[in-house]
């Protein structure tokens, strides 16, 4: 990645506290950043020095409005952002487009949708948007990269960010972060060296709306971050899809909200290709969940459970039950990988038996790993 | 007489050891001089000695006294106690007691400004370290004094009554106590407990077979009302843990009940803001015992694990793996019991609600609460288990659920029959002995390979899988074989603790 004056000069004048992005963004309409760094007066010999090494260090690559590679999908925004900043290539940008946003914390059926979502849309040929927050975002992507890892050609995914790109925030995300800049597209609008300051994620909500064509709620409270992104997406006209959740499940209270409001419900990537105008025929037919069918004892398991997080007790509570058959009913569901068990309750992990996703090969994503018992 | 020797005792950690103090009266400035590495409340005596025999109507000598205390022990001594032999031999030196008439007495008590009698910390141990000899005590403490040998014991109200005891013109106070009747009334019983089925049975388990237990739960499910129902259903003590648990309770100066001994399993549960010296013990000069000894042969009981002091909680985990805890100062060191049977609860995450779509905590908060915990500390908790408020219809219920007498018929049948095979509870038994008392039926071995294989069960928590699956089939009176439906309890009532944040 070549970086030019101009473009440290456009990173230099973003860091600037004395030059607003409204006004920068007015001037760099009809001049160059060196111009306007003349016209400024500006002379910070030493900042342009530093970030000339952050872009170098982090591999980050500038761009600006009137600058050629300033992305087609945000030049129209009314709030587009002056200056943007991007690990990986721009051109990952000319894939269709669909945001996979929600809560921080999702219970195991949100994370479930949402990786399985991001791997069906992504073999779809639609890149999946996401902000590479905990939660939802990141097992958004997480399916993304597991589809990946399994098939030559995926569309790349998109991944817009609040920090300056040399600050992972969150850490824990660090790898897929790298994952999603060497496969795809990492955006900011904040110069190296930025940190995650929360008003900064309303403002990354907007640029995260304006590059999608769809955004799909998988789970969301009802005064979630993701609601911003709601907000932003309906001033744009952009279509708001919503997965729908349990009406007892507080963190599924946003998106069941905006189905009460009309927005149309995703159930499968079906729903969303639908909405994008592709044909869904050419998704791969319903696979064969591999699972063993739950019968007796164990479907009333299930079914008890059903799309709620019980602890041991209210199974028993429930079916009436002692504590060993229950014991072993669950436990031989958790090894068949229809349960998951995460400090003592219960969720039933993807679809209930008999009810199909309608999603493509995914199978079981991998979704359990190592716990210490 | 310028010279008299008297019999006491001084107390470090839970054992007694005989105190001679010598006590010489001479000429010289008048004086008062006390040697032999005295404690602080020891050197304090003068003052409380002087006040008693003047408020008694006996005389204080105004010669030059030197009190010297002798044992065998080089440890610093002394405590209140000692300040009766101290005002008895100022009696013998003035000749108004005869050394014969003390020759085959001790004396035990501190002593008020106005003459009278008090108890002292630690009788219990303090009279077994006195064989030979009848105790002179408090009338207060006759009760707790006469629990090592009743017939021994001599109890007076005041200064001037031991006086006269020992001249003989009166006799020593009669024993008013010893109510032989064990009183239970304030025991809670678990038929007060509304649902909660799973945690009922959690407890019946870890009664049985000695096991740790962590309840994990939101605010208002019960762990706490749980947690007090565990000593009405372990096994009743037996008459040397109901000993060590009395000499204990006394060395601490806690009340001992209504009959004497200690005969229930000691419940005790300190607050979170405990010290690190108050659980584990010292703090004083004769080391006290701390929490962790007190609740010996019964339950320690910690809510809020999160929020004890994490040096407070490490330290408890030599006591948990040794049954015992040395206590050791510069100057001497003692060992005291700690076999206590460990329940703590705690919130599952900051909010406490827990609840995967209506807890508010997002995983990185839920993974940081649980960091507070010590991952060898959570490892000892043989069961681990979430406890939800009890459902409206559990609440409404008119039938009472089962009595604690009901469960505890079964935990002592469970528990006689693992002492019979093991000779030690299930939680206590060695590794290398499992394969012979614990044998796996072949179900058993499939599921717990599945269980290795897909990674969810560690070494350790393989081990502690099969103790706890033993007291299942213990419980089912299955005392050979461990089946597999044991083992699939066992690992539902040992839940995985640490939010599971990334998985994969």
């Amino acid at each position: 990645m070549v970086i030019d004056e101009e473009q440290v000069m456009a990173c230099a004048m973003t860091a600037m506290h004395s030059v607003g992005s409204a006004r920068l963004g007015g001037l760099l309409m009809r001049n160059s950043p060196s111009q306007v760094w003349k016209m400024l007066g500006l002379q910070d010999d030493e900042l342009l020095a530093r970030m000339e090494v952050a872009l170098e260090r982090g591999r980050i690559g500038v761009t600006y409005v009137g600058h050629p590679s300033y992305p087609v999908a945000l030049s129209a925004d009314p709030a587009r952002p002056t200056v943007l900043f991007y690990q990986g290539s721009l051109e990952h940008l000319a894939h269709r487009r669909v945001a996979v946003i929600g809560t921080r914390g999702a219970t195991a059926s949100g994370r479930y949708m949402a990786s399985h979502l991001g791997y069906d849309l992504t073999l779809n040929g639609v890149s999946v948007v996401s902000g590479l927050a905990r939660g939802i975002d990141a097992w958004a992507h997480r399916g993304v990269m597991v589809a990946g890892s399994r098939h030559q050609h995926i569309a790349p995914p998109v991944a817009v960010v609040a920090s300056g790109l040399d600050v992972v925030y969150p850490r824990d995300n660090l790898e897929l972060w790298k994952w999603v800049a060497h496969e795809g597209v990492v955006l900011s609008e904040s110069p190296p060296g930025t940190a995650p300051e929360a008003f900064r994620f309303p403002l990354r909500n907007r640029i995260l709306a304006a590059l999608s064509e769809v955004v799909v709620v998988v789970e969301s409270r009802e005064t979630g971050g993701s609601m911003i992104t709601v907000e932003e997406a309906m001033k744009r006209d952009i279509t708001v899809m919503a997965v729908p959740g349990s009406p007892r499940n507080s963190s599924s209270a946003g998106s069941n909200l905006l189905l009460q409001q009309g927005c149309a419900p995703v159930v499968s990537v079906d729903d969303v290709l639908v909405a994008l105008g592709l044909d869904h025929r050419r998704c791969h037919p319903h696979v064969y969940d591999s699972r063993p069918h739950p019968s007796g004892f164990d479907l009333q398991v299930v079914e008890a459970i059903g799309r709620e997080a019980l602890t041991l007790d209210q199974v028993m509570v429930r079916l009436g039950s002692e504590l060993v058959p229950t014991a072993v009913a669950l436990g031989r569901l958790e090894s068949h990988g229809w349960l998951v068990n995460n400090t003592g309750w219960w969720e039933v992990l993807g679809q209930l038996p008999g009810e199909g996703y309608g999603g493509s090969d995914a199978g079981m994503l991998p979704l359990t790993g190592a716990n210490d018992r | 007489m310028a010279f008299a020797l008297v019999r006491s005792a001084s107390l470090l950690g839970i054992h007694g050891e005989p105190v001679d103090v010598e006590v010489h009266m001479g000429v010289g400035l008048p004086g008062f001089t006390v040697v032999g590495q005295p404690d602080e409340s020891c050197r304090e005596s003068r003052d409380r000695v002087r006040a008693a025999l003047l408020s008694s109507n006996l005389p204080w000598p105004n010669r030059r006294v030197t009190i010297n205390l002798s044992m065998r022990s080089s440890v610093k001594r002394g405590g209140s106690g000692i300040d009766l032999a101290i005002a008895v031999g100022l009696l013998v030196v003035q000749e108004i007691v005869p050394q014969e008439a003390i020759d085959s007495f001790a004396f035990l008590a501190e002593l008020g400004l106005d003459g009278s009698l008090r108890a002292v910390p630690g009788l219990v141990p303090l009279v077994a370290a006195i064989d030979d000899r009848q105790v002179v005590v408090a009338d207060a403490a006759h009760r707790e004094a006469a629990v090592v040998s009743g017939e021994r014991v001599r109890a007076a109200g005041s200064l001037a009554h031991v006086v006269e005891c020992l001249t003989g013109t009166t006799e020593w106070s009669s024993c008013s106590c010893l109510a032989d009747a064990v009183a239970s009334g304030d025991v809670v019983d678990l038929a007060d407990v509304r649902g909660q089925r799973a945690a009922r049975r959690a407890l019946e388990i870890a009664a049985a077979g000695a096991h740790h237990l962590l309840l994990v739960g939101p605010p208002g499910a019960g762990k706490s009302m749980l947690a007090r129902r565990m000593p009405g259903i372990m096994p009743p003590l037996t008459p040397e843990q109901s000993l060590e648990s009395t000499v204990v309770h006394s060395a601490a100066h806690v009340p001992l009940p209504a009959g004497g001994c200690v005969v229930w399993p000691p419940f005790r549960a300190p607050h979170h803001s405990v010290s690190l010296t108050a659980m584990v013990g010292g703090g004083t000069s004769s080391l006290r015992p701390g929490e962790i000894s007190l609740a010996t042969n019964g339950v320690l009981f910690l809510d809020e694990l999160g929020e004890f002091a994490p040096s407070v909680l490490d330290a408890l985990r030599q006591p948990l793996e040794e049954g015992a805890v040395r206590v050791a100062r510069a100057r001497h060191s003692v060992e005291l019991p700690a076999r206590f049977l460990l329940v703590a609860a705690t919130n599952p995450c900051p909010c406490g609600e827990g609840t995967p779509g209506i807890c508010v905590c997002d995983d990185r908060m839920r993974l940081r609460y649980f960091r507070r915990f010590s991952g060898p500390l959570l490892d000892r908790f043989d069961l681990r288990v979430a406890v939800t408020r009890p459902d409206v219809g559990d609440l409404l219920d008119p039938s009472p659920a089962e009595s604690s007498a009901a469960v505890a018929e079964r935990v002592l049948r469970a528990r006689a029959a693992s002492m019979s095979r093991n000779g030690v509870p299930n939680s206590a038994l060695a590794g290398e002995l499992l394969d012979r008392f614990a044998p796996l039926s072949t179900d058993a071995t499939q599921l717990l390979r599945t269980q290795l294989e897909r990674g969810v069960l560690s070494g350790r928590g393989f081990h502690r899988i099969r103790r706890v699956a033993r007291t299942v089939a213990d419980l089912a009176g299955n005392p050979e074989m461990v089946e597999a439906e044991h083992v699939a309890a066992a690992l539902a009532l040992r839940v995985q603790i640490r939010p599971v944040v990334h998985q994969w």
